[in-house]
């Protein structure tokens, strides 16, 4: 059991930064979420803990061990890869035990741990099977099996889940979270899916650019993002964001001292009554979901944004519309600085 | 015409050429086999037409296997050879795969260098080693040896440590044209133009291993060596499979090397024997032949059954 510490800690490849100074604390038995735009450097920090791939500046600590120069092996981590990453030539059973033979496990405690892991995870009658003659699913269950009878402190998740089908994928995931409430162990999990972050995490990292933009519990970053960024990457469709032209006269009155643009979710969009109407639109394409419909709006200045709603009837299309949100739930901007105010 | 027909009969020039192509040489030397048939024989002259009535049955055979003294050293010093040089190159192959499959600077340059043996002509591959570096007094071999006999006696004259060096023996350069050395020799020189071959078929493989594998492993606690063993290895079987095969086909028929090195004076396998029979004897290198097919098939067999698995899957 152990949580994480970071400090100053950067990744460079010859001249390009990919990670620059970066602080950060993970406490013992969170589930972390790691998400951030494709090449932002989310594999690279996991890699960078795992110790698969060397810091140029900083120290990484587990538990409050300093593991700059402590040999992956040995740092009680274990790591799942997005391709499984299975040895082929080996049985199932082989594969889970492989890392404890290194070890020098004694065989009797090996098969009692791989016995065990196999039976949390259902795939007991696999063990003598190569991964060659499994699914993906089962793959899948054998990579985290692999990850569990090492007991580590740490387990960390490369995109996990990213190769299955939607409802395997459903699945797996409530199944993670059922491992991670039994085990109480420190989990870090990287990810490009919304609701997987949502779900799962305790507390979700946005990253950009190799730089932290957003630390916080997913409701806070749904509720209160930090900035524009991190407005527009939680939650989908994105929050739209209003700039005074696009406001009503009443929309308008909300912007005050640094806000000059008002972030709205889609979902929070509704119908205005007489008097509290933010911004005027006409509806021009619905795509309807079934449960909800996702309705493409334009303002008069032709700037597009989306309203999500459950009663269509309230927007005929190529019809002006007024509409609003509760107070309670706009989030203001500063467009220079692109912060929260 | 069913549509079977057509292809069938578009095929037929090409199957008819290509069993002739096998079938009539097999034919022949099977049928030279159980005739006496020599070149050159003032005695009896009718023997130096290849003639049915000159039938002898299973005699060549019984010749070959019991009075020519040769044949079964032939056999044995073939499958010495052959596997010698497998061995050897698998064993050399592998290690200069893995070395040259990571990024170096000049990494290009020296692959291409490693790769250069395999387009030497094999006479002249045997003539270089044996003259220029096996040679116990002109080659590299005799120039050594040379060289650290004369290190020890120089030392031998120095004052106080000379009584040591006194206790040394001289050291005899060794002959590989000797009776003893000489397959040695042919599996040095086979070893050096073959291990690029094996080299190259690994480093390709090399190349689709899956790096996130190693990755799990190092995480799991592997060494190189345990790498290396459990996860390299494994993917390499098929390779090494391929590599086996082509070589023992290809070694059973050596026969520059042998000549050059000795002759075939304590040396020889059965191609050279055949040769040495067919300077005459027809009949018997015939029925040598046919002995040789039949070797090569054991060892075929042999082979896939032990080998074949690893290419099946
Ligand atoms: N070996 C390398 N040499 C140079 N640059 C690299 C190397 N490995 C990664 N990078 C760069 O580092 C950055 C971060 O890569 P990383 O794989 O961590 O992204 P990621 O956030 O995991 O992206 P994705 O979501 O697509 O997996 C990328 O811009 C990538 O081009
Ligand atoms: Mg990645």
């Amino acid at each position: 059991m152990a949580g994480l510490t970071l400090r100053e800690v950067a990744k460079s490849y010859g001249d390009t930064d990919v990670i620059t100074n970066l602080d950060l604390d993970i406490q013992d038995g969170e589930f972390v979420v790691f998400v951030g735009p494709s090449g932002c450097g989310k594999s690279t920090l996991l890699r960078m803990i795992a110790g698969l791939e060397e810091i140029t500046g900083g120290t990484i600590a587990i538990g409050n061990k300093v593991v700059n120069d402590i040999a992956p092996a040995k740092r009680g981590v274990a790591m799942v890869f997005q391709t499984y990453a299975l040895y082929p030539h080996m049985t199932v059973y082989k594969n889970m035990a492989f890392g404890l033979k290194q070890a020098k496990t004694p065989a009797d405690e090996i098969d009692r741990r791989v016995k065990a892991a196999a039976e949390t995870l259902e795939i007991t009658p696999l063990l003598e099977r190569t991964p060659r003659a499994l699914s993906g699913g089962q793959r899948q269950r054998v990579a985290i099996g692999r990850a569990i009878v090492r007991e580590p402190e740490v387990f960390l998740f490369d995109e996990p889940l990213s190769n299955l089908d939607a409802a395997l994928r459903v699945q797996t995931r409530i199944e993670i979270a059922r491992l991670h409430k039994r085990l109480g162990t420190t989990m870090i999990y990287v990810t490009h899916d919304q609701v997987e972050a949502m779900t799962l995490a305790d507390k979700i990292i946005v990253l950009r650019d190799g730089n932290i933009e957003q630390v916080g519990s997913p409701i806070e970053l749904y509720e209160k993002p930090q900035n524009m960024f991190v407005a527009q990457f939680i939650g989908s469709p994105k929050m739209n964001f209003f700039k005074a032209e696009e406001l009503n006269d009443k929309g308008q009155s909300y912007l005050k001292g640094e806000a000059d643009i008002i972030g709205i979710r889609p979902e929070h969009l509704k119908l205005a009554g007489k008097t509290d109407a933010l911004i005027t639109a006409t509806p021009d394409l619905i795509e309807n979901l079934g449960e909800i419909a996702l309705v493409h709006c334009k303002t008069a200045s032709s700037m597009e944004f989306i309203a999500k709603t459950t009663d269509l009837s309230a927007f005929p299309v190529g019809k002006e519309v007024k509409l609003t949100a509760n107070t309670s739930v706009l989030n203001f901007f500063n467009s220079t600085s692109q912060q929260a105010v | 015409m069913s549509n079977r027909t057509l292809p069938r009969l578009l095929q037929t020039p090409a199957v008819v050429l290509l069993l002739m192509w096998m079938l009539v040489p097999l034919s022949m030397t099977l049928f030279f086999s159980f005739i006496r048939y020599v070149l050159n024989n003032l005695r009896r002259p009718e023997w130096t037409s290849p003639d049915i009535a000159n039938w002898r049955g299973f005699g060549n055979y019984e010749y070959v296997l019991y009075q020519a003294k040769d044949f079964w050293f032939a056999v044995q010093n073939s499958l010495f050879i052959v596997g010698s040089v497998i061995f050897l190159t698998v064993v050399f192959g592998l290690a200069i795969a893995v070395l040259v499959n990571r990024t170096f600077p000049g990494r290009g340059i020296v692959r291409v260098l490693f790769i250069s043996p395999f387009f030497v002509m094999p006479a002249v591959n045997a003539v270089l080693w044996i003259n220029m570096i096996l040679d116990p007094v002109l080659g590299l071999n005799g120039l050594a040896i040379e060289g650290i006999n004369n290190t020890i006696s120089t030392l031998q004259n120095l004052p106080g440590i000379g009584s040591f060096f006194a206790l040394w023996p001289e050291i005899e350069p060794l002959s590989f044209r000797a009776t003893q050395t000489s397959a040695y020799a042919v599996i040095i020189m086979v070893t050096w133009q073959w291990t690029p071959f094996a080299a190259l078929i690994f480093m390709t493989s090399l190349q689709s291993e899956d790096q996130q594998q190693k990755e799990a492993a190092i995480l799991d606690g592997a060494g190189v060596w345990a790498q290396f063993m459990h996860l390299t290895l494994p993917h390499l079987a098929r390779p090494i499979a391929i590599v086996v095969m082509i070589q023992a086909i290809f070694h059973l028929s050596l026969y520059a090397e042998i000549e050059i090195v000795s002759r075939g004076n304590g040396n020889k396998n059965l191609p050279y024997l055949i040769g040495e029979f067919a300077s005459n004897n027809i009949g018997a290198a015939s029925a040598t032949g046919i002995m040789a097919v039949i070797l090569a098939n054991i060892v075929a067999i042999f082979l896939l059954r032990i080998i074949g698995k690893s290419l099946m899957d």
